[in-house]
């Protein structure tokens, strides 16, 4: 066995979360020694990669300061194969083994890929990482491109579909499921977002998935549906989701259900090692229940909240907020939370539809814990800051959804407090 | 570092502070060919929130933590360090509106330009004294 090197911090996976946590671990410690290891050869914004794809962007995948203002030393290409959790020790792709003093794992998720007849041979894509996003880009160049299949109508989904209509190309979208972004959109948002993709030309095929893929002299050149249908494609993205990343923690230690289980601190079951972002499993704010968020936003948060338990300081994280935003065409839409509740009488839902615009929210007792915006998202901040502060709306509840709902409609005093931040007053 | 305070027992809601931040934000700065040529028309990044007769002007606060800095996945919004101003850089922003889910006072907006950009407050780029407060009649916006 080669040498055994140590660090006080160990980041497995370079990515948000961890750089969050590395930032904040740097605040509480200014001497320790931040050690990141990643996979990958560089650090980039996983949801910035569909707007480089469509050429919306400047062309720059990192995101902040992440290059200029890294507390951390970082491995690249250096994959982690194994975790001793209780002994504290990880071991490397290539042998080595370092040592650490607290660590996080924050090694995201992998797409989900179900074996597809056909599906060998090039030309099908999943679409989570910076060189999914080349490779694709390159086929399409090499291959002519013109028809893709998107699998798929979940956010990543819909992410591919906006930036290869950037692209001109002819897209169909095929969702096994009755609607578009089945957790996040309710059956009405999801005719307004069909609609939107019609527009744009791209055809929605629901209740249907692929059966197989054909080639023609080895070259993808279709697939044939469930429903028998046969569609023309040169290329095609499989997009059904993602899963917590966790197949190399066997024999860790730590206890995984569909990701690795944290408490409220971001600490696993095996204390010293902290999980953060799309691999960890946390409490849902709005159902209570265990579940993996895998969104920015909440990868952030707990970044910050794990690097700041590994200095040794007590910070808790809120629960986890499913949200999400995307625009296709002029359609911007929006949904956070629980937008479809059980009929069983416990949530009421107002709902706010004219012409392009369509609001919901949902209500359980007197708190927001869902909404769905559609065409007009300007004030879903408002709302987004109500259901996570669990604000009670009894006292404003018939202004909610009305057009000119704002700061001005909330009780004085938390009125006061949202604007007086950085020594401002009403 | 100066702060826009806002003092809503002052605000008379007469909206000039609108008209003047989308003056301020036209192409061609003038009043007239900004509302009666100028397409598509600016907008204002300042809302007057009107109920009965209490009303206020409001627009992005600057805030320490932000929450549209810190959820911004391309590092476009971003917070000055010199002069604690939050200003969406529009080279870097690519329109994902995880900043608007973000705001807790709903005042980011959606601008189409060669493609879509978040738009927001930018305290006139950095003036003495921003056109809001300079043409508040009654002090309801003050910047100090
Ligand atoms: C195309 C796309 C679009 C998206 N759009 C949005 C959006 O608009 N809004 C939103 O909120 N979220 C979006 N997301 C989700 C968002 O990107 C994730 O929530 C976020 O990146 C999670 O960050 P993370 O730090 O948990 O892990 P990741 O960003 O997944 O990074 C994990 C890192 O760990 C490394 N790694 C993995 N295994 C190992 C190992 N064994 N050893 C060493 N290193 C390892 C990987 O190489 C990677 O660098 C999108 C995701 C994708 C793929
Ligand atoms: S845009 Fe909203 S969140 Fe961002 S600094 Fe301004 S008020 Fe704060
Ligand atoms: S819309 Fe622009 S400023 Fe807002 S979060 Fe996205 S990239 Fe950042
Ligand atoms: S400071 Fe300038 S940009 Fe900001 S609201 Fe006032 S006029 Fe508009």
């Amino acid at each position: 066995m080669s040498e055994t090197l140590r660090t006080d911090y160990l980041l497995i996976g370079f990515s948000v979360s961890s750089w969050f946590a590395a930032c904040a671990l740097r605040e509480e410690d200014s001497s320790g020694r931040i050690l990141a290891v990643t996979e990958e050869d560089r650090v980039y914004s996983r949801p910035l990669l569909s707007y480089v794809l469509g050429n919306r962007s400047n062309g720059m995948t990192y995101f902040g300061d992440v290059v200029s203002e890294n507390p951390a030393e970082v491995w690249w290409n250096c994959a982690v194969e194994k975790l001793d959790g209780p002994g504290k020790w990880v071991e490397l792709a290539d042998g080595r083994r370092v040592a650490f003093g607290k660590a996080l794992v924050a090694t995201g998720g992998v797409p989900v890929f179900p074996p597809i007849p056909g599906a060998e041979g090039g030309g099908v894509f999943t679409f989570t990482r910076v060189d999914d996003m080349e490779r694709m880009a390159a086929y399409i160049d090499q291959h002519d491109v013109e028809d893709i299949l998107v699998l798929g109508g979940g956010f990543i989904g819909l992410k591919t579909c906006e930036a290869l209509i950037a692209l001109n190309k002819r897209i169909t979208l095929v969702e096994l499921a009755p609607r578009l972004l089945i957790n996040m959109m309710d059956q009405t948002g999801s005719r307004y977002l069909e609609k939107a993709l019609l527009k744009e030309g791209v055809e929605v095929v629901l209740e249907d998935t692929v059966e197989r893929f054909e080639r023609k002299e080895n070259e993808l050149c279709s697939s044939v549906l469930k429903s028998g249908r046969s569609l023309p494609h040169r290329l095609a993205v499989v997009a059904i989701g993602v899963r917590p990343n966790i197949s190399w923690l066997a024999g860790s230690g730590l206890q995984v259900n569909r990701g690795v289980l944290v408490n409220a601190h971001q600490e696993t079951s095996c204390p010293g090692v902290f999980a953060a972002g799309d691999v960890a499993e946390t409490m849902n704010m709005i159902t209570g229940e265990r579940s993996v968020v895998a969104v920015w936003p909440e990868a952030v948060a707990q970044g910050k909240v794990a690097g700041k338990n590994m200095a040794g300081k007590h910070k808790t994280y809120q629960g986890s907020l499913p949200l999400n935003a995307v625009e296709v065409g002029e359609t911007a839409i929006v949904s956070a939370g629980l937008v479809n509740p059980p009929d069983n009488g416990t949530y009421v839902t107002i709902i706010r539809e004219e012409r392009d615009v369509y609001q919901k929210l949902v209500l359980k007792e007197d708190r927001i814990v869902g909404l769905i915006f559609v065409g007009d998202i300007e004030k879903a901040g408002i709302y987004v800051h109500l259901i996570r502060h669990r604000i009670p709306v009894d006292s404003f509840r018939e202004k909610l959804l009305q057009p000119d709902f704002g700061i001005i409609s909330l009780p004085l005093n938390f009125r006061k407090h949202m604007v007086e931040g950085a020594g401002i007053e009403v | 570092m100066k702060h826009i305070k806002i003092h809503e027992e002052y605000c008379i809601g007469c909206r000039l502070c609108e008209i003047n931040c989308l003056v301020k934000h036209s192409h061609t700065g003038k009043i007239i060919k900004a509302f009666k040529e100028e397409s598509p028309r600016a907008f204002p990044r300042i809302r007057v929130e009107e109920e009965g007769c209490l009303s206020f002007a409001l627009q992005c606060r600057h805030c320490e933590d932000a929450p549209c800095v810190e959820n911004c996945m391309t590092g476009a919004m971003r917070r000055d360090k010199e002069n604690a101003t939050v200003l969406c850089d529009e080279e870097k922003c690519v329109g994902c509106w995880m900043c608007i889910m973000s705001c807790p006072c709903g005042v980011i907006k959606r601008e189409k330009k060669t493609r879509r950009i978040a738009s927001k407050c930018d305290l006139c780029g950095g003036v003495d004294e921003p056109v809001c407060v300079a043409h508040c009649p009654n002090e309801a916006l003050t910047y100090e």
